[in-house]
């Protein structure tokens, strides 16, 4: 695939969450697979989205651990359809969660979920996902 | 930096010892030798003595090369009186006690709180029926990071990971019929800050009932490396405030609650977060060293403050330097407290040290392999000497434990401390060659690492800079990539990895958003039931305290008092202080 850019990818986790081990680990990835990683640590989902807008970021990845993804990310996608900005990026979430979730987050429109993954899944699903959003 | 001499100097000059008395004459050495080395020569396979050295890869692990075997040789130095001395007697190697678990099994303390005030009370007494020796709470998210559960970072937070403290009618609940002068409570209020709020809960709970505090025992955390450098957050302190307020707390709890551990310095964290065990122990010893530094410079003496000093490990997956890793910082922290703070008190000489087994070690795959892999780990803090135990339960990379797994930790520990008899004898391991010349080599690396701590300007200044945060990043993502290329085995997920692998089912705790709600209610009967303008004024006297260079929680204990909640009281320390940066974040 050429590009005209890198491929910008924001990190963030929930406001209060305290682990960071996961995100640090993805940016490292993401970055080695040579895209451009924000990473914004903790925020609201007002913040999440502000700084995406402001960025131009393609990808929005949000890691979290503690439980309350549901709520949080569905503050999240309906602020980024209030900025206009949902159609165009693509959502990840990672870390612990139920598993019974993922379907659900699916529907809301995060197009990948993790509970644990190599560097090449997660890349084959950004780059997938932007593909068939260009399609 | 000044021109003040390091930790590592300061014993080198001052370390003296009595009469060196090497227990291995020359003769034998020289004997040994020889038949070493033509051992090594005709016997050993080719292959086997160009690989003499390996280096072992595990997930947080220092990397430091063993050979083939080790004998007398690898210690040839060795001096028994100097190196290991008897348990409960200085240097400490062997151990703080002298009948160590035949006199007091180290505790059983199974960290839980998951679940709203209520239930934990519950769950705590569960535990206690089941025959767990002391309570360890975790705090909810929003507890932690000091939001009141009502305010809107708190939303999908409440209880799921902890228990929720908003204010002192919390602490009442979670604390009922539980007899807190003869349970000792770890209460694992991470951060300085947290402690200061948190603590003075319990105390006014401790008034409410008539117990006087100087019958409470337990343990804060209270740890400025937790709340600065190993948490994410949406809103820090400047780390220099924040070593203030640990410090404070220090003070004000050896003074009011003398039965209570005012520091759990915490290695567990930062390791887990993504470092060695040698740079766990080094950053934990450095605070430590600093917070000494400041009792001195308000006028304490060394021993008043050191005697109840405790730390906090994380036992990982290699074995041996596991147990090597626990006798080289006690025999350090001794030789610190003696050489370098001239301690009298032998107390205060003592490493003394809860652990909790490695989570990151775990694996999401194949998750009953996990209770094989914190056996090992908690056989190693055993076979260390350490003090107090948590160890993990298998779907940890699920979840916070279901009661299931949680039994089987307690179990765990019960099999170990009365079926596998390895606590008869005080420091079994003592005297093999290998793992002696494994603690000399780990206690070397801890000090050179809190040497260079010190020389980059001490662990206030290498928190602030910055330079610590990378450290830890640059180390999770080499050991990211070498779990990628299977350089770090791990069994299940890429060494035989099941080519067919479905991850079972696992019972996840569920979120229960009307403990939120429930919170949220008795926050508003509380500020409507409590005297306003007295809940102010505790508030504007603690933010003067903070700006004055009081003790902070002389005025925390007069807010808890007053009904003020936690958010309250944090936000009046960010007033104070003005908020502060992280390194890692853009």
């Amino acid at each position: 695939m050429t590009r005209q850019r890198k491929i910008k990818v924001l990190l963030a986790q929930f406001a209060l969450e305290t682990h960071s081990r996961g995100i640090l680990t993805v940016a490292g990835m993401l970055r080695d697979a040579g895209m451009e990683v924000v990473l914004i640590g903790n925020a609201l989902p007002e913040q999440i989205i502000g700084t995406a807008v402001q960025e131009s970021a393609d990808v929005i990845g949000i890691s979290t651990y503690c439980g309350g993804e549901l709520a949080l990310s569905e503050d999240l996608l309906k602020t980024a359809e209030k900025a206009g900005i949902k159609e165009q990026t693509i959502f990840l979430l990672g870390g612990i969660f139920p598993p019974e979730d993922a379907p659900k987050l699916k529907e809301m429109g995060f197009s990948g979920t993790f509970l644990s993954a190599t560097k090449e899944e997660i890349v084959a699903c950004i780059e997938s996902a932007l593909a068939s959003k260009k399609g | 930096m000044s021109d003040e001499k390091t930790t590592k100097e300061i014993l080198k000059e001052k370390f003296k010892p009595g009469e060196h008395i090497p227990l291995y004459n020359p003769e034998a050495l020289k004997k040994i030798e020889q038949e070493f080395d033509k051992w090594k020569n005709t016997v050993v396979r080719e292959e086997d003595r160009k690989n003499w050295k390996v280096m072992p890869h595990t997930i947080l692990g220092s990397e430091i090369p063993r050979e083939l075997t080790y004998t007398p040789l690898s210690n040839s130095d060795f001096d028994y009186e100097r190196d290991l001395g008897f348990s409960g007697s200085e240097p400490f190697t062997r151990g703080i006690h002298s009948n160590m678990y035949r006199g007091r099994v180290f505790t059983i303390r199974q960290l839980y709180g998951a679940g709203s005030p209520e239930y934990v009370n519950k769950r705590i007494k569960m535990l206690l029926e089941h025959g767990a020796t002391g309570t360890n709470w975790a705090l909810d998210l929003a507890t932690v990071q000091m939001f009141d559960s009502d305010e809107p970072e708190a939303k999908g937070q409440v209880a799921t990971v902890g228990c929720p403290f908003d204010c002192v009618e919390d602490m009442e609940t979670v604390c009922k019929d539980i007899p807190i002068d003869k349970i000792s409570a770890s209460i694992v209020t991470h951060y300085p800050r947290n402690t200061a709020i948190v603590f003075p809960m319990y105390l006014i709970m401790a008034e409410h009932r008539g117990v006087p505090w100087d019958k409470l025992p337990g343990s804060v955390q209270n740890d400025f490396i937790m709340e600065s450098l190993v948490r994410s957050a949406s809103e820090y302190i400047p780390p220099k405030d924040d070593f203030r307020i640990q410090c404070d707390n220090i003070e004000f709890i050896r003074k009011n609650v003398p039965q209570w551990n005012y520091v759990t310095l915490n290695g567990y964290n930062l390791r887990e977060w993504g470092t060695s065990g040698v740079t766990e122990m080094a950053v934990a010893v450095a605070n430590a060293i600093e917070i000494l530094k400041e009792m001195i410079r308000r006028g304490h003496d060394v021993d008043w403050v050191a005697t109840r000093l405790a730390f906090f490990w994380a036992p990982a997956n290699d074995f041996f330097e596991e147990v090597a890793r626990i006798r080289a910082v006690r025999r350090l922290w001794y030789r610190i407290m003696k050489y370098r703070f001239e301690a009298k008190n032998p107390r205060s000489m003592w490493m003394r040290c809860h652990v909790q087994t490695s989570g990151v070690s775990l694996t999401r795959e194949e998750p009953m392999n996990n209770i094989v892999r914190a056996a090992y780990h908690a056989l190693a803090a055993i076979l260390g000497g350490v003090q107090s135990l948590h160890v993990d339960s298998y779907d940890e990379a699920y979840s916070v434990p279901s009661e299931e797994a949680s039994i089987i930790s307690l179990r765990t520990q019960q099999i170990i401390e009365a079926e596998t008899q390895v606590t008869q004898v005080v420091d079994p391991l003592g005297g093999s060659f290998y793992v002696e010349a494994l603690t000399n080599d780990l206690e070397e690396r801890i000090l050179d690492e809190v040497d260079e701590i010190e020389r980059r300007g001490g662990i206030v200044e290498t928190v602030t800079s910055g330079w610590l945060h990378k450290k830890v990043a640059s180390h999770i993502e080499r050991e990211q990539k070498m779990i990628a290329n299977g350089e770090i085995k791990v069994v299940g997920r890429n060494y035989f990895r099941d080519p067919n692998l479905k991850m079972p089912k696992v019972w996840v705790h569920q979120y229960d958003d009307s403990i939120r709600e429930q919170m949220r209610q008795k926050l508003a009967r509380i500020k409507q039931q409590r005297d306003n303008e007295k809940a102010s004024s505790t508030l504007s006297a603690l933010k003067e305290a903070c700006k004055r260079g009081d003790n902070v929680m002389d005025y925390t204990l007069e807010c808890a008092r007053a009904d003020v909640t936690e958010g309250e009281m944090r936000r009046a320390f960010t007033e104070a202080f003005g908020t502060w940066k992280p390194p890692l974040f853009a």
